[in-house]
């Protein structure tokens, strides 16, 4: 009899063991970041963005009492990299979550790996095509084409009084998408189209593709990009042909820092764009004091880098790591992607990270909608990278 | 007509980079039968040096003293890069090692690049203003570029045919186990292309850095377009990498007027296997024969 006593009491000693060493194990957190190639530039963004949340997740417990490890992976703005990464983080790193990637045609390729492991991720990727039947366990932190592309169209069309517009974009897949939606809105609205024209990522010489659209006179640019320097480069090219039109640009042309070191501090003189509504601001705004605690801890994670942080776009990755705390801990601290998938798809509305109100459902995965957006101007910046709204007056 | 116009002057200017990079492959080429790879990124080094030497309102006298300096410097680095990938080779036909050598010197300036500065291009001012055409502001470095691959065939056609050095480098190009028989050092003259090339590609880098893109990742586009304008022009031929490099230059600039900017870069591979199934040469190249 004390044998089985004893028996029972060692299986119940290293269950309750086994339990213990499992709540300690970390979760490991794959972020795929572009580090290298095309992306670089923001993929620097992303890589202090994850790091600094991970950081202070530790800090304070860990996800559902687990540390978080991180593990980082450079898909150099590689579709085909991206696959042999994803790979990696999935069959050797044996990643329980994820975040990233960014460009879409990155995340569309790497889903199938995703989908098969079901593991969950929060990407900050924003082509239509990712709906929860391609990616069923994939979020997307970046607003997407169609919300941005509607924004742009509706706001030439309110406030400049166009009758024409031109579509330039960069050879991204989101920005594919992008023209389809801009075209459609154009189309549905009776506004001609001028032309659409396609650049190279970090192309310095825009003449030729400036030259063909304005061979068709439109009333404004309609620009899609992914980040400053071709917005810059866009702008310099602009004002070698003497070229003086009106721009409307995509969440990318909001990176004002390396627009204005390639074009001049007037790069901005006739460049609106559109951004995220947390983090604009009229003159008669208070100030946040969480807000601003924030950006000093991204300031003091990398002072080096800081000054040329698109915070906006930073806050995003940011967000992803948090979100998928949310997510894990509100399941139970299950990190299968089908559990996390059906908590987002029913609470992601309850999310307070530096972005909220986010708006995930069973029909769309993109967290961010268009209610979340409006148009800025770039260049004038509050402490933190707010930028000034255009509708304050 | 005007849009034409403007294109193929800028098409010239941004050809002119490419054809200084194959000038340089060139060189290489003729005295060891290597293709440097990493020409690109010393290209983007050249770049790199103007955005450290040239202040945010250059003057012409400081840009014109800091112009041979470029040279001189990379023409050091690339020797001291040719040093090392003719080392383990007696003769570079014998063996292939030096294309996994010069991609390596490549990936590491990419990675040196990427953490010393960032991800982030670096912009560098000129200090010429630029000139007007057509009611347009073309930048000037484009007019710089084409001026310097002019002078540079110009010297070096002058260097092979009128000095002793020049001349065994052609009596290398021409064949090595010769020129090895009858004297002349040939892993000294070797070296010595290498560097001609680095001060090539270091001017070259200096004078278009304005309108260059100065990155971490810039110098595949620098190396793949100026492969593609040697091959075109004939590998080996300086006359040939001129008009390669203005070739593709003009007509990736047009496809992107013409056609869209998704065609700019697979126009110049749409030339490159054109030429090759027509005139395997090059527009300018000449066959040989080889002992089989």
């Amino acid at each position: 009899m004390k044998t089985v006593i004893k028996s029972v009491l060692l299986a119940c000693a290293l269950v309750t063991l086994s339990a213990i060493a499992q709540q300690r194990q970390p979760i490991k957190l794959g972020a795929m970041i572009p580090i290298t190639g095309g992306g670089a530039t923001v993929g620097e963004s992303a890589q202090i963005a994850v790091e600094l949340a991970v950081r202070n997740i530790n800090a304070a417990g860990g996800i559902a009492g687990r540390p978080v490890q991180l593990v980082i992976a450079d898909y150099q703005t590689d579709a085909t990299a991206g696959v042999s990464e994803a790979k990696r983080l999935v069959h050797q790193e044996k990643v329980d979550i994820m975040v990233g990637p960014t460009y879409s045609q990155v995340t569309l390729a790497v889903l199938p790996i995703l989908n098969e492991a079901k593991i969950a991720t929060v990407n900050v990727s924003g082509s239509e095509k990712l709906t929860p039947e391609v990616g069923p366990y994939a979020f997307s932190m970046l607003a997407n084409a169609e919300a941005q592309s509607k924004l742009m169209v509706d706001y030439a069309i309110r406030n400049m009084k166009i009758q024409s517009a031109a579509i330039l974009t960069d050879v991204g897949a989101q920005a594919k998408t992008a023209v389809e939606a801009m075209k459609a809105e154009l189309a549905a609205r009776k506004i001609r189209l001028a032309g659409t024209q396609e650049y190279q990522y970090r192309q310095t010489d825009m003449t030729p593709q400036l030259l063909t659209l304005r061979r068709a006179n439109p009333d404004v640019i309609l620009l899609f990009t992914s980040n400053g320097e071709d917005t810059g480069n866009m702008v310099k090219s602009l004002n070698e042909l003497g070229w003086n039109i009106k721009v409307v640009g995509s969440f990318g042309a909001t990176f004002s820092g390396p627009a204005i070191k390639i074009a001049g501090k007037d790069a901005y003189k006739n460049l609106v764009a559109v951004n995220y509504r947390g983090f604009s601001y009229c003159a008669k705004d208070p100030a946040s004091r969480g807000f601003e605690e924030w950006i000093g801890q991204v300031k003091a994670h990398k002072p080096a880098a800081f000054d040329r942080q698109p915070l906006s776009y930073l806050s995003l990755w940011y967000d992803a790591v948090y979100v998928m705390k949310a997510a894990v801990e509100g399941s139970g601290g299950k990190t299968d992607g089908p559990t996390i998938a059906a908590w987002l798809e029913r609470n992601s509305g309850s999310f307070k990270g530096v972005n909220s109100g986010l708006t995930a459902s069973k029909q769309t995965h993109f967290l961010v909608g268009q209610g979340a957006l409006t148009i800025v101007y770039p260049d004038r910046t509050r402490p933190g990278g707010l930028l000034e709204r255009v509708d304050c007056n | 007509m005007d849009e034409l116009i403007i294109i193929l002057v800028r098409g010239i200017g941004l050809g002119a980079v490419y054809a200084l990079v194959a000038i340089s492959f060139n060189v290489v080429h003729n005295s060891s039968g290597i293709l440097n790879f990493a020409q690109g990124n010393m290209l983007v080094l050249g770049g790199l040096f103007g955005f450290f030497t040239l202040t945010q309102e250059p003057g012409v006298a400081s840009w014109l003293v800091l112009l041979p300096a470029a040279a001189l410097l990379y023409a050091a680095v690339l020797a001291g890069q040719g040093w090392i990938t003719l080392l383990p080779l007696r003769s570079s036909v014998e063996q292939h090692s030096w294309l996994i050598t010069t991609l390596a010197v490549s990936v590491i300036i990419g990675a040196v690049i990427l953490i010393a500065q960032g991800p982030f291009a670096l912009n560098v001012k000129s200090p010429f203003p630029s000139f007007a055409l057509l009611g347009t502001r073309t930048p000037a470095p484009y007019a710089g570029a084409v001026l310097l691959a002019l002078a540079w065939c110009a010297a070096l056609h002058w260097f092979h045919t009128r000095t002793t050095t020049g001349l065994a480098m052609s009596a290398i190009a021409q064949d090595l186990e010769a020129a090895r028989a009858v004297g002349i050092r040939v892993r000294r003259l070797q070296i010595y292309a290498f560097g001609i090339s680095g001060a090539i590609v270091g001017s070259a880098g200096f004078v278009a850095a304005p309108v260059m893109s100065i990155s971490a990742d810039s110098g595949i586009i620098y190396v793949v377009n100026g492969f593609i304008a040697a091959v075109i022009g004939g590998l080996g031929s300086n006359a040939g990498a001129l008009v390669g490099g203005a070739l593709v230059g003009v007509a990736s600039m047009w496809a992107a007027f013409e056609f869209g900017g998704q065609f700019q870069n697979a126009v110049s591979l749409a030339i490159l296997i054109g030429v090759l199934m027509l005139r395997p040469q090059g527009l300018f190249g000449r066959t040989a024969a080889r002992r089989v």
